[in-house]
C-alpha cells in the first residue's frame, strides 16, 4: 500500500486492515518510516526516529499475530519529546537534556504500548514547551507542512506537523496554555486538551504542574476518541489525576441528543484582535450548526482579557520551580565549575535557551519575597474569576465555540516588535487551560491553503458531549484531510 | 516605559535562579522583563480583595495513597544518565573540605 491511500484513514481503518491481515505491522511501520525519510529534510518534525526498535517491534508483532487485536495493535504513534519513553531520548528540545535517555515510560506511553502501539519517534517542540512556534527548540524549528515558510505552531509543533504531513497516523502532545490546540489549528488537524486530571502526568516533564495535560493530535475526531480511551484514567503515581475510570466512547451522547445541545458563543472571542477571515470561517461553521437546528446563545466571559497575564505569571512561577531540578547532578548536562555553586551556574547558563531563562527569571521574580502577593497570589485569584466565568457561561449552554487562534500561522523568523505580542497568540487557548476545562481544536476551513482552527470548550469531564459535537461538526464541514506535497510555499 | 524591575534586583533574581548573564545580556533581559511586567500591571484594575485563590483544580482534596515501598529494578538505568557516578552514588565537586577550611579560617 502507498502512503496516500491512508489520507482519510482513521485508527479504526488501520485496525480493520490489520484484523483482516491485509497489511502487517512491519509493512505499516515501513510505510511511515519511508514517509518520514521523504519529508523530514523539509519539515523537521522529529528529533529522534525510533527506526530500529520500531522495526524490531513491528517484526515481532508480525511474527506473533494475536487472535484478538488490542485497539492500537501495530499502529505507529509519534510522541512529543517532553514525554518519557524508555530507552529513547527525551530532550524537551533543550541542550540541557540533549543526551538524556528516559529510564522509564510515562504512564501515557505505557498505556499506548499496552494497547499495542509502536513508538515511531520523538517530535520537536519549543524548549521545555515554552513557546508557540517550535522556534525555541535548541535543535532548529519545525516547518508547517501546509506552507513550509511558516511555523506549525507550538509547543507541540513537531507532533502536529508529523500528523499533518502523514509522517505519523497520530501523535501525543502536551498542552499547558494551548500547546496541543494551537499547533493542531495551524496544521489543519485535531488537537484535544482533556480536562485537567483526566490523563496522568506521570512521566510528562513538568512545565507548569497545575496546567500541564497530555493530549492526542490526530487527523480525525474519531482518532482523538480512540487515543483518549487508551491514555485516560486514574494513576496512583499522579495525585492530581482524578480517581475516575478511563474515558469511554459510551459517554458520547447520541446524535439525536447532540442536536439538542445549546452552543454558547463568547462575545469576547470575536473582538477586533481576530483576523477577519478567521472570524468569518467560525461564523460559517456556527451557521451550519444553526441550519441543523442547534440553538446558539451569546455568552460573556468577562475576565478573558486578564487571563493572559495571570497565565504567564502562574506558568512562569511553576516553571521556575520545576526547572530548579536541572543542576547537572543527577542527569542531563553538566558543566564543571570550580565548586558546586559554580557548577550549578555554568550548567544552567549553558543548558537553557533564552526564552527558558526569561521565564525562570520572571517566575522567580513573581515568587520572590515582596512580589508574591503582587503577582503570584493575584494571578491565582484571577484564575478563580476566569474559572467562575466559565461556570456561569456553561449554565446558559452546554458547550462553547470560539476561534482557536486569533491569526494564521506566522512566518518562521518573523520579528515582533513587542515581545509580549507573541505571547498573545495563545489568548484563546489560555483561559480554558487556566480553568482546567476540556477543549478541542478542529479545522473548520481553509483560506489560501492555510487552515482555520475552531475551538470547542466543555465543562469538566464532559469530553463526551464535546467529542460528540466535534464528530458531528466534522461531518457537516466535510473538509479534505491534509496531504501536503511538501513544496516551498503554500498548498494543501 | 516605567522601570519596575531594577538592575540590582535582576542581578539578585539571576543569582537565586543560578543563571549567569553578561552585562549586555542583563541589559537585554532588563528591557524584556520590564516590558512583560508592565503588562502585568493590568491585574491591578481588578478588585480581588474578596476572591479566594485557585491553587489546584479538581473537586475536593487530592487523593492520598498509602506509603508502601515497592521494589524497583531501574537504579542502574538511572545512574547511566548521570554525568558522574561512583559506587552507586552521584558525584559532585567536593564541598565538605572547603566548608571545614572556611570554619577554620573563621576560628583563626
Amino acid at each position: 500500500m502507498k502512503i496516500e491511500e491512508f489520507k482519510d484513514f482513521t485508527i479504526q481503518d488501520y485496525h480493520h486492515l490489520l484484523e483482516e491481515k491485509k497489511i502487517s505491522p512491519l509493512e505499516l511501520v515501513n510505510i511511515f518510516l519511508e514517509r518520514i525519510e521523504e519529508g523530514e529534510d523539509k519539515i523537521h518534525a522529529f528529533l529522534f526516529v525510533n527506526e530500529e526498535k520500531a522495526k524490531n517491534e513491528a517484526r515481532e508483532k508480525t511474527d506473533n499475530w494475536p487472535e484478538e487485536l488490542p485497539p492500537l495493535w501495530g499502529l505507529p504513534v509519534a510522541i512529543k519529546d517532553n514525554i518519557c519513553t524508555q530507552g529513547m531520548p527525551t530532550t524537551c528540545g533543550s541542550k540541557m537534556l540533549e543526551n538524556f535517555v528516559s529510564p522509564y515510560d510515562a504512564t501515557v506511553v505505557e498505556r499506548l504500548k499496552a494497547a499495542g502501539a509502536i513508538i515511531l519517534g520523538k517530535t520537536n517542540m519549543d524548549e521545555f514547551a515554552m513557546g508557540s512556534s517550535t522556534e525555541n527548540s535548541t535543535f532548529g524549528p519545525t516547518h508547517n507542512p501546509l506552507d513550509l515558510r511558516r511555523t506549525p505552531g507550538g509547543s507541540s509543533g513537531g507532533s502536529a506537523a508529523s500528523v499533518c504531513a502523514l509522517e505519523a497516523p497520530c501523535a501525543l502532545g502536551s498542552d499547558t496554555g494551548g500547546s496541543v490546540r494551537q499547533p493542531a489549528a495551524f496544521c489543519g488537524v485535531v488537537g484535544l486538551r482533556p480536562t485537567y486530571g483526566r490523563v496522568p502526568r506521570y512521566g510528562v516533564v513538568g512545565l507548569a504542574s497545575s496546567l500541564d495535560q497530555a493530549g492526542p493530535i490526530t487527523r480525525k475526531v474519531e482518532d482523538a476518541i480512540t487515543i483518549l480511551e487508551v491514555i485516560s484514567g486514574k494513576d496512583s503515581r499522579d495525585s492530581t489525576c482524578a480517581p475516575y475510570p478511563p474515558f469511554s466512547r459510551n459517554e458520547i451522547p447520541s446524535l439525536e441528543d447532540i442536536r439538542k445541545i445549546k452552543v454558547g458563543v463568547p462575545r469576547e472571542y470575536f473582538s477586533s484582535r481576530v483576523e477577519k477571515v478567521i472570524g468569518e470561517k467560525i461564523q460559517e461553521a456556527l451557521g451550519k450548526l444553526k441550519g441543523e437546528g442547534v440553538e446558539l446563545v451569546e455568552v460573556s466571559l468577562p475576565h478573558t482579557d486578564y487571563a493572559l497575564e495571570a497565565y504567564y505569571i502562574v506558568a512562569s512561577a511553576e516553571a521556575s520551580s520545576n526547572l530548579a531540578r536541572y543542576d547537572g547532578v543527577m542527569y542531563g548536562l553538566r558543566v564543571e565549575g570550580e565548586d558546586l555553586q559554580d557548577m550549578y551556574f555554568e550548567t544552567r547558563t549553558l543548558g537553557f535557551g533564552k526564552e527558558v531563562k526569561r521565564r525562570i527569571i520572571l517566575g522567580t521574580y513573581s515568587l520572590s519575597s515582596g512580589h508574591y502577593d503582587e503577582y503570584y497570589l493575584k494571578s491565582m485569584k484571577v484564575r478563580t474569576l476566569v474559572r467562575k466565568d466559565f461556570e456561569e457561561a456553561l449554565k446558559q449552554c452546554n458547550l462553547l465555540i470560539t476561534p482557536t487562534t486569533p491569526s494564521f500561522p506566522f512566518f518562521l523568523g518573523e520579528e515582533t516588535q513587542d515581545l509580549y505580542e507573541r505571547y498573545t497568540d495563545d489568548i484563546f487557548t489560555i483561559p480554558s487551560a487556566l480553568a482546567g476545562l476540556p477543549s478541542l481544536s478542529l479545522n473548520c476551513g481553509y483560506e489560501g491553503g492555510l487552515p482555520v482552527g475552531l475551538q470547542i470548550i466543555g465543562g469538566p469531564f464532559e469530553e463526551g458531549k464535546l467529542l460528540g459535537l466535534a464528530l458531528w461538526l466534522e461531518k457537516l464541514l466535510a473538509l479534505p484531510s491534509p496531504f501536503p506535497e511538501l513544496k516551498e510555499g503554500r498548498g494543501q | 516605559m516605567k522601570e519596575v524591575v531594577y538592575l540590582s534586583e535582576l542581578e539578585k533574581i539571576a543569582r537565586l535562579s543560578k543563571l549567569g548573564f553578561s552585562a549586555e545580556e542583563l541589559q537585554s533581559f532588563l528591557r524584556d522583563i520590564n516590558d512583560i511586567v508592565a503588562h502585568f500591571e493590568k491585574l491591578n484594575q481588578l478588585d480581588l480583595q474578596d476572591v479566594s485563590p485557585t491553587s489546584h483544580l479538581g473537586g475536593g482534596e487530592p487523593p492520598f495513597f498509602s506509603d508502601e515501598p515497592q521494589a524497583w529494578e531501574g537504579s542502574e538505568e538511572v545512574l547511566k544518565g548521570a554525568p558522574w557516578v561512583a559506587g552507586g552514588y552521584f558525584i559532585v565537586p567536593r564541598i565538605v573540605d572547603k566548608e571545614e577550611k572556611e570554619n577554620e579560617d573563621r576560628r583563626i
